[in-house]
């Protein structure tokens, strides 16, 4: 079992770092990025501090402020739609890849599940495999877990993770963005 | 600028990196540290839980727990961890950081992947054949 299982891991890390590495090629080395970034990091700070300080007495003020949240929103809008280019290509690139390595794998019990995942989990963690003992594992189930891991840990640790505060006021082009990355709203 | 001149101002960036991060871990392991930059206090926040999920994989699949049981305790053992961390030996005040529940569920989702992938491998490795 442990040739499956550490291959997979693998198979997650090099996916990671080629999806980083290629957004790095196409994104993230651009003056436009650096830019819309910065401007982002900026805004974000202005507005905490604001905020922190009181700053809200006045109408005037809550107007500024208000202006200044338009001109983030904005930010992160020309900054989503820049990083949309390199996520199609990633998005692209990682579905021949998963779609490659499933077939390798179909059928394939790659490791045991120490749980029984609950029912809408078992038509992923059971994938294409026979029988009904849903403590098997299949491949795409270890490897989402392991890309879920493994990627939000190079980015961060390469530095192309946003910020909190920018993520706490993250849009994208279909609107704000839920928030799933952790925020702090701190003092 | 002269390619030894970039060349030294790279070299010196790293340095600066380099003590910053030994900096950023001496906080880490001394108790009551100053945190003026409250994203350093959530990273480490963020690391450690992610090293704790991994050695709680390691451990839960040796034993091994199974079933619900494993993934509670792996919850509870996380949460009670960075809480105690924080406000017994660091005594942040959560205040600061909008709140105990902001602290407590830095980093949660991506240390819950790591546990279960490492409590996986670890489990399947030992207890079963190919």
């Amino acid at each position: 079992m442990w040739a499956d299982t550490l291959f997979i891991v693998l198979i997650s890390v090099c996916a990671a770092l080629f999806g980083e590495g290629l957004t790095w090629l196409l994104v993230y080395r651009t003056e436009q990025y650096k830019r819309l970034k910065a401007d982002v990091e900026r805004q974000c700070k202005k507005i905490e501090k604001k905020k922190e300080v009181g700053e809200l007495s006045g109408l005037r003020q809550k107007k500024k402020l208000e202006r200044d949240e338009d001109r983030l929103k904005t930010a992160n809008r020309d900054l989503s739609m820049v990083k949309m280019k390199s996520m199609i290509v990633v998005g692209v690139s990682f579905t021949l890849i998963l779609s490659m390595f499933n077939t390798i794998f179909d059928g394939r019990v790659v490791a045991h599940l120490p749980f029984t995942p609950i029912s809408w989990l078992q038509s992923l963690s059971h994938r294409n495999l026979l029988g009904d003992d849903y403590t098997q594992c299949s491949f795409i189930f270890l490897y989402i877990l392991c890309t879920m891991s493994i990627r939000q840990n190079i980015q961060k640790l390469l530095g192309f993770a946003p910020s909190r505060a920018a993520s706490k006021h993250s849009t994208s082009i279909f609107g704000p963005q839920p928030n799933s990355v952790q925020v702090s709203p701190y003092k | 600028m002269s390619a030894k001149q970039e060349k030294n101002g790279i070299s010196s960036s790293k340095n600066t990196k380099t003590k910053s991060s030994y900096y950023l871990i001496h906080r880490a392991i001394t108790s009551n540290s100053q945190w003026p930059d409250k994203d350093d206090f959530l990273d480490v926040i963020y690391w450690g839980r992610q090293i704790l999920g991994l050695i709680l994989g390691v451990i839960w699949g040796v034993i091994p727990l199974k079933g619900f049981l494993g993934l509670l305790l792996f919850c509870i053992v996380s949460a009670v961890a960075v809480y105690l961390y924080a406000f017994t030996f660091q005594n942040v005040d959560e205040e600061d950081y909008g709140g105990a529940w902001e602290i407590v569920k830095e980093g949660f989702v991506t240390s819950f992947a790591g546990f279960l992938a490492m409590w996986i491998i670890i489990f399947s490795g030992l207890h079963f054949k190919d």
